[in-house]
Protein backbone atom coordinates (compact mmCIF):
# COMPACT_ATOMS: atom_id res chain seq x y z
CA UNK A 1 0.00 0.00 0.00
CA UNK A 2 1.24 3.64 -1.22
CA UNK A 3 2.12 5.95 1.89
CA UNK A 4 -0.60 8.87 1.63
CA UNK A 5 -0.38 11.47 0.54
CA UNK A 6 2.23 12.04 -2.32
CA UNK A 7 3.78 15.20 -2.28
CA UNK A 8 3.76 16.72 -6.09
CA UNK A 9 5.61 19.37 -6.99
CA UNK A 10 5.77 21.30 -10.39
CA UNK A 11 9.11 22.86 -11.07
CA UNK A 12 9.50 25.58 -14.06
CA UNK A 13 13.07 26.57 -13.80
CA UNK A 14 13.71 26.34 -9.99
CA UNK A 15 17.09 25.01 -9.88
CA UNK A 16 18.00 27.24 -6.59
CA UNK A 17 14.82 26.16 -4.55
CA UNK A 18 13.74 22.66 -5.72
CA UNK A 19 16.68 20.82 -3.49
CA UNK A 20 15.61 22.41 -0.25
CA UNK A 21 11.55 21.47 -1.09
CA UNK A 22 12.25 18.07 -1.95
CA UNK A 23 14.38 17.90 1.28
CA UNK A 24 11.93 19.48 3.41
CA UNK A 25 9.17 17.64 2.15
CA UNK A 26 11.22 14.01 2.88
CA UNK A 27 12.38 15.13 5.93
CA UNK A 28 8.39 15.51 6.96
CA UNK A 29 7.85 11.97 5.82
CA UNK A 30 6.14 11.84 2.67
CA UNK A 31 6.72 10.71 -0.21
CA UNK A 32 7.50 13.14 -2.95
CA UNK A 33 7.17 13.19 -6.91
CA UNK A 34 8.99 15.79 -8.69
CA UNK A 35 7.69 16.94 -12.23
CA UNK A 36 10.00 19.31 -14.27
CA UNK A 37 7.83 21.32 -16.29
CA UNK A 38 10.98 21.25 -19.56
CA UNK A 39 12.83 23.39 -17.34
CA UNK A 40 15.54 25.30 -19.00
CA UNK A 41 18.09 25.47 -16.61
CA UNK A 42 19.82 22.28 -13.74
CA UNK A 43 16.21 22.00 -12.42
CA UNK A 44 15.89 18.40 -13.69
CA UNK A 45 19.13 17.58 -12.89
CA UNK A 46 19.27 18.99 -8.59
CA UNK A 47 16.08 17.03 -8.29
CA UNK A 48 17.18 13.56 -9.48
CA UNK A 49 19.92 14.27 -7.43
CA UNK A 50 17.82 14.02 -4.44
CA UNK A 51 16.66 10.76 -5.49
CA UNK A 52 12.93 11.06 -5.34
CA UNK A 53 10.86 10.07 -8.33
CA UNK A 54 11.11 12.58 -11.46
CA UNK A 55 8.81 13.05 -14.43
CA UNK A 56 10.65 14.97 -16.97
CA UNK A 57 8.24 16.34 -19.12
CA UNK A 58 10.02 17.06 -22.21
CA UNK A 59 8.52 20.48 -23.69
CA UNK A 60 6.70 23.38 -21.30
CA UNK A 61 2.79 22.71 -20.53
CA UNK A 62 2.42 25.46 -17.98
CA UNK A 63 1.42 24.48 -14.14
CA UNK A 64 -1.58 22.17 -15.57
CA UNK A 65 0.43 19.59 -17.43
CA UNK A 66 2.46 19.15 -14.84
CA UNK A 67 0.18 18.41 -12.63
CA UNK A 68 -1.70 16.01 -14.83
CA UNK A 69 1.25 14.14 -15.43
CA UNK A 70 1.38 14.09 -11.94
CA UNK A 71 -2.10 13.38 -11.00
CA UNK A 72 -2.17 10.24 -13.46
CA UNK A 73 1.24 9.00 -11.48
CA UNK A 74 -0.26 9.03 -8.18
CA UNK A 75 -3.35 7.27 -9.33
CA UNK A 76 -1.23 4.77 -11.00
CA UNK A 77 0.79 4.15 -8.17
CA UNK A 78 -1.89 3.63 -5.43
CA UNK A 79 -2.20 6.79 -4.53
CA UNK A 80 -5.76 8.11 -3.06
CA UNK A 81 -4.40 11.72 -1.84
CA UNK A 82 -2.38 13.99 -3.80
CA UNK A 83 -0.67 17.37 -2.06
CA UNK A 84 0.22 19.95 -4.76
CA UNK A 85 3.34 22.00 -2.84
CA UNK A 86 5.11 25.01 -5.05
CA UNK A 87 8.75 24.39 -6.20
CA UNK A 88 9.95 28.11 -5.11
CA UNK A 89 9.75 27.16 -1.13
CA UNK A 90 6.72 29.27 -0.71
CA UNK A 91 5.30 26.36 0.80
CA UNK A 92 5.45 25.05 4.50
CA UNK A 93 6.18 21.39 4.70
CA UNK A 94 4.75 21.38 7.86
CA UNK A 95 1.42 22.71 6.76
CA UNK A 96 0.87 19.76 4.34
CA UNK A 97 -0.24 17.39 7.81
CA UNK A 98 -2.95 20.48 8.65
CA UNK A 99 -4.44 20.02 4.60
CA UNK A 100 -4.56 16.28 4.95
CA UNK A 101 -6.11 16.44 8.23
CA UNK A 102 -8.80 18.70 7.45
CA UNK A 103 -9.36 16.09 4.31
CA UNK A 104 -9.44 13.15 6.54
CA UNK A 105 -12.06 14.94 8.53
CA UNK A 106 -15.31 12.28 8.38
CA UNK A 107 -18.04 15.43 8.75
CA UNK A 108 -16.73 17.19 5.88
CA UNK A 109 -16.40 15.22 3.21
CA UNK A 110 -14.00 17.45 1.40
CA UNK A 111 -12.64 16.46 -1.84
CA UNK A 112 -9.97 19.03 -1.96
CA UNK A 113 -8.48 21.26 0.45
CA UNK A 114 -7.05 24.89 -0.27
CA UNK A 115 -3.99 26.12 1.86
CA UNK A 116 -4.86 30.13 2.22
CA UNK A 117 -2.99 32.58 2.70
CA UNK A 118 -5.84 35.28 3.53
CA UNK A 119 -7.43 33.66 6.11
CA UNK A 120 -6.54 33.87 9.47
CA UNK A 121 -3.40 35.41 10.67
CA UNK A 122 -1.75 35.39 7.95
CA UNK A 123 -0.41 38.76 6.45
CA UNK A 124 1.06 37.95 3.71
CA UNK A 125 2.41 40.70 1.52
CA UNK A 126 1.14 41.13 -1.63
CA UNK A 127 0.38 43.83 -4.15
CA UNK A 128 -3.18 45.56 -4.31
CA UNK A 129 -4.03 45.11 -8.16
CA UNK A 130 -3.40 41.35 -7.25
CA UNK A 131 -5.37 41.21 -3.87
CA UNK A 132 -8.36 42.75 -5.74
CA UNK A 133 -7.90 40.20 -8.61
CA UNK A 134 -7.78 37.81 -5.94
CA UNK A 135 -11.15 39.15 -4.26
CA UNK A 136 -12.82 38.99 -7.36
CA UNK A 137 -11.98 35.25 -8.43
CA UNK A 138 -13.10 34.63 -4.96
CA UNK A 139 -16.30 36.28 -5.67
CA UNK A 140 -17.31 35.02 -8.63
CA UNK A 141 -16.64 31.18 -7.10
CA UNK A 142 -18.82 32.12 -4.01
CA UNK A 143 -21.42 33.11 -6.64
CA UNK A 144 -21.57 30.52 -9.18
CA UNK A 145 -20.32 27.25 -7.23
CA UNK A 146 -21.56 28.44 -3.79
CA UNK A 147 -18.18 27.70 -2.18
CA UNK A 148 -16.39 30.55 0.28
CA UNK A 149 -12.92 30.48 -0.48
CA UNK A 150 -10.05 33.05 0.14
CA UNK A 151 -7.18 32.37 -1.79
CA UNK A 152 -8.62 30.61 -4.76
CA UNK A 153 -5.38 31.06 -6.89
CA UNK A 154 -3.10 29.12 -3.87
CA UNK A 155 -0.92 26.17 -5.73
CA UNK A 156 -0.79 24.72 -2.06
CA UNK A 157 -3.50 22.06 -2.13
CA UNK A 158 -4.54 18.19 -1.38
CA UNK A 159 -6.58 16.49 -3.48
CA UNK A 160 -8.30 13.08 -2.94
CA UNK A 161 -10.29 10.04 -4.99
CA UNK A 162 -12.76 10.62 -7.15
CA UNK A 163 -11.82 13.83 -7.38
CA UNK A 164 -8.24 12.72 -7.98
CA UNK A 165 -8.96 10.44 -11.26
CA UNK A 166 -10.87 13.10 -12.14
CA UNK A 167 -8.10 15.54 -12.70
CA UNK A 168 -5.83 12.47 -13.51
CA UNK A 169 -8.09 12.25 -16.72
CA UNK A 170 -8.72 15.70 -17.66
CA UNK A 171 -7.18 19.10 -16.55
CA UNK A 172 -6.70 22.21 -17.55
CA UNK A 173 -3.23 23.39 -18.55
CA UNK A 174 -3.36 27.25 -19.10
CA UNK A 175 -2.50 29.85 -16.71
CA UNK A 176 -5.90 30.56 -13.79
CA UNK A 177 -6.99 26.83 -15.89
CA UNK A 178 -5.36 24.77 -13.10
CA UNK A 179 -6.54 27.32 -9.75
CA UNK A 180 -9.70 29.71 -10.50
CA UNK A 181 -11.20 26.99 -13.36
CA UNK A 182 -10.25 24.18 -11.64
CA UNK A 183 -12.05 24.82 -8.27
CA UNK A 184 -14.69 26.50 -10.47
CA UNK A 185 -15.44 23.30 -12.47
CA UNK A 186 -15.19 20.94 -9.12
CA UNK A 187 -17.79 23.35 -7.19
CA UNK A 188 -20.21 22.90 -9.71
CA UNK A 189 -20.11 19.34 -10.40
CA UNK A 190 -20.44 18.86 -6.72
CA UNK A 191 -17.34 18.21 -4.95
CA UNK A 192 -16.45 19.69 -1.53
CA UNK A 193 -13.60 22.18 -1.24
CA UNK A 194 -12.57 23.41 2.08
CA UNK A 195 -9.67 26.00 3.36
CA UNK A 196 -6.90 26.10 6.19
CA UNK A 197 -5.26 28.99 6.73
CA UNK A 198 -1.41 28.43 6.20
CA UNK A 199 1.64 31.24 6.47
CA UNK A 200 3.87 31.33 2.93
CA UNK A 201 7.35 32.47 2.81
CA UNK A 202 8.44 34.66 0.34
CA UNK A 203 9.52 32.74 -2.51
CA UNK A 204 13.31 31.31 -1.83
CA UNK A 205 14.94 32.55 -5.33
CA UNK A 206 13.84 32.84 -8.40
CA UNK A 207 11.37 35.61 -10.12
CA UNK A 208 7.56 35.20 -9.74
CA UNK A 209 5.95 33.72 -12.51
CA UNK A 210 3.00 36.67 -12.46
CA UNK A 211 4.18 40.16 -13.37
CA UNK A 212 1.91 42.88 -13.79
CA UNK A 213 1.24 41.46 -17.98
CA UNK A 214 0.86 38.20 -16.59
CA UNK A 215 -1.71 39.37 -13.94
CA UNK A 216 -3.65 41.34 -16.67
CA UNK A 217 -3.52 38.29 -19.27
CA UNK A 218 -4.87 36.54 -16.25
CA UNK A 219 -7.68 38.71 -15.84
CA UNK A 220 -8.55 38.72 -19.04
CA UNK A 221 -8.50 34.77 -18.94
CA UNK A 222 -10.93 34.91 -16.05
CA UNK A 223 -13.05 36.72 -18.33
CA UNK A 224 -13.15 34.61 -21.10
CA UNK A 225 -13.63 31.74 -18.82
CA UNK A 226 -16.86 32.92 -17.55
CA UNK A 227 -18.19 33.80 -21.05
CA UNK A 228 -17.38 31.43 -23.25
CA UNK A 229 -18.15 28.75 -20.30
CA UNK A 230 -15.13 26.19 -18.52
CA UNK A 231 -13.11 24.55 -21.10
CA UNK A 232 -12.96 20.92 -19.57
CA UNK A 233 -15.53 19.26 -17.80
CA UNK A 234 -15.81 16.44 -14.73
CA UNK A 235 -18.08 14.37 -13.77
CA UNK A 236 -20.83 14.72 -11.00
CA UNK A 237 -19.53 13.74 -7.83
CA UNK A 238 -21.52 10.79 -6.13
CA UNK A 239 -23.29 11.56 -3.04
CA UNK A 240 -22.07 11.28 -0.35
CA UNK A 241 -24.04 8.59 1.86
CA UNK A 242 -23.48 6.18 -1.09
CA UNK A 243 -20.58 3.82 -1.22
CA UNK A 244 -17.71 5.90 -3.41
CA UNK A 245 -18.29 5.01 -7.02
CA UNK A 246 -15.14 3.20 -8.62
CA UNK A 247 -13.71 5.03 -11.19
CA UNK A 248 -14.39 3.15 -14.35
CA UNK A 249 -10.78 2.95 -16.43
CA UNK A 250 -10.96 0.49 -19.83
CA UNK B 1 -10.57 34.56 -62.52
CA UNK B 2 -11.05 30.80 -63.67
CA UNK B 3 -7.66 30.36 -65.02
CA UNK B 4 -6.55 31.76 -61.28
CA UNK B 5 -8.83 29.31 -59.46
CA UNK B 6 -7.24 26.29 -61.57
CA UNK B 7 -3.59 27.47 -60.97
CA UNK B 8 -5.09 26.92 -57.33
CA UNK B 9 -6.26 23.69 -57.82
CA UNK B 10 -3.19 22.17 -59.51
CA UNK B 11 -0.74 23.89 -57.12
CA UNK B 12 -3.03 22.00 -54.41
CA UNK B 13 -2.92 18.94 -56.00
CA UNK B 14 0.78 18.72 -56.28
CA UNK B 15 0.84 19.32 -52.75
CA UNK B 16 -0.96 16.52 -51.83
CA UNK B 17 0.41 14.27 -53.95
CA UNK B 18 4.07 15.08 -52.31
CA UNK B 19 2.41 15.05 -49.07
CA UNK B 20 3.21 18.79 -48.12
CA UNK B 21 -0.68 18.75 -47.07
CA UNK B 22 -2.91 16.39 -46.05
CA UNK B 23 -5.93 15.34 -47.64
CA UNK B 24 -8.15 17.19 -44.86
CA UNK B 25 -6.90 20.20 -45.66
CA UNK B 26 -6.20 19.57 -49.54
CA UNK B 27 -9.95 19.03 -50.15
CA UNK B 28 -11.29 22.66 -47.98
CA UNK B 29 -8.10 24.55 -50.28
CA UNK B 30 -9.50 22.60 -53.64
CA UNK B 31 -12.81 24.14 -52.53
CA UNK B 32 -11.01 27.29 -52.63
CA UNK B 33 -9.90 26.84 -55.56
CA UNK B 34 -13.12 25.79 -57.05
CA UNK B 35 -15.52 28.85 -55.35
CA UNK B 36 -12.21 31.54 -56.96
CA UNK B 37 -12.90 29.75 -60.37
CA UNK B 38 -16.84 29.83 -60.27
CA UNK B 39 -16.35 33.28 -58.62
CA UNK B 40 -16.03 34.33 -62.60
CA UNK B 41 -19.57 33.06 -63.27
CA UNK B 42 -20.95 35.73 -60.86
CA UNK B 43 -18.81 38.51 -61.95
CA UNK B 44 -21.85 40.26 -63.47
CA UNK B 45 -23.36 40.08 -59.98
CA UNK B 46 -20.71 41.69 -58.57
CA UNK B 47 -21.62 44.73 -60.44
CA UNK B 48 -25.25 44.71 -58.72
CA UNK B 49 -24.82 43.93 -55.64
CA UNK B 50 -22.22 46.93 -55.25
CA UNK B 51 -24.96 49.19 -56.49
CA UNK B 52 -27.73 47.90 -54.14
CA UNK B 53 -24.12 48.56 -51.20
CA UNK B 54 -23.50 51.32 -52.53
CA UNK B 55 -20.08 49.94 -53.12
CA UNK B 56 -17.35 49.09 -56.39
CA UNK B 57 -17.08 46.18 -57.53
CA UNK B 58 -13.83 46.09 -56.30
CA UNK B 59 -14.77 46.88 -52.94
CA UNK B 60 -17.22 43.69 -53.28
CA UNK B 61 -14.99 41.17 -54.10
CA UNK B 62 -12.75 42.64 -51.44
CA UNK B 63 -15.40 41.85 -49.11
CA UNK B 64 -15.81 38.54 -50.70
CA UNK B 65 -12.17 37.61 -50.13
CA UNK B 66 -11.95 39.02 -47.13
CA UNK B 67 -14.65 37.07 -45.37
CA UNK B 68 -13.26 33.47 -46.82
CA UNK B 69 -9.67 34.41 -45.51
CA UNK B 70 -11.58 34.96 -42.02
CA UNK B 71 -13.04 31.30 -42.19
CA UNK B 72 -10.20 29.82 -43.54
CA UNK B 73 -7.72 31.18 -40.27
CA UNK B 74 -10.47 29.98 -37.72
CA UNK B 75 -10.82 26.98 -39.06
CA UNK B 76 -6.57 26.95 -38.79
CA UNK B 77 -6.62 28.07 -35.10
CA UNK B 78 -9.09 25.42 -34.25
CA UNK B 79 -7.08 22.59 -35.73
CA UNK B 80 -4.14 24.71 -34.10
CA UNK B 81 -5.71 23.92 -30.87
CA UNK B 82 -6.35 20.59 -31.02
CA UNK B 83 -2.95 20.00 -32.07
CA UNK B 84 -2.13 21.91 -28.75
CA UNK B 85 -4.22 19.08 -26.66
CA UNK B 86 -2.66 16.49 -28.19
CA UNK B 87 0.74 17.12 -28.06
CA UNK B 88 0.40 18.25 -24.59
CA UNK B 89 -1.18 15.00 -23.92
CA UNK B 90 1.80 13.19 -25.64
CA UNK B 91 4.53 14.90 -23.83
CA UNK B 92 2.85 14.00 -20.65
CA UNK B 93 2.19 10.10 -21.37
CA UNK B 94 6.34 10.43 -22.87
CA UNK B 95 7.14 11.55 -19.16
CA UNK B 96 5.40 9.29 -17.44
CA UNK B 97 6.94 6.08 -19.79
CA UNK B 98 10.40 7.51 -19.64
CA UNK B 99 10.02 7.38 -15.63
CA UNK B 100 8.67 3.83 -16.17
CA UNK B 101 11.48 2.62 -18.31
CA UNK B 102 13.93 4.09 -15.62
CA UNK B 103 12.19 2.20 -12.83
CA UNK B 104 12.35 -0.90 -15.42
CA UNK B 105 16.12 -0.60 -16.14
CA UNK B 106 16.89 0.12 -12.45
CA UNK B 107 15.39 -3.04 -11.32
CA UNK B 108 17.01 -4.90 -14.48
CA UNK B 109 20.29 -4.04 -13.13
Amino acid sequence: MPNDPLVVIPAFNEQDCIGEVVREVTAAGHDCLVVDDGSTDHTLAVARATGVPVLALPINLGVGGALRAGFRYAVDHGYSIVVQVDADGQHVASHVDELIAALADDGAHLDMVVGSRFSGGSDYDISRVRRWCIRLLSWVIARSGHVELTDPTSGFRAIRSPLLDAFAADFPHHYLGDTFEAILVSARRGYRIGEVPVVMRPRQGGRPSADVMALGQAMARACTILLTGTTFDLPSRAPVDDPPASADRS
Amino acid sequence: MAAGGALIMTVVLRLARRRLLSTRYAIGWLAVGAMVALAAGIMPFVGRIGKLANMSPTAVLLAMSSVLLLVISVQLSISVSQLQERLRTTAEAHALLARRLDEVERRAE
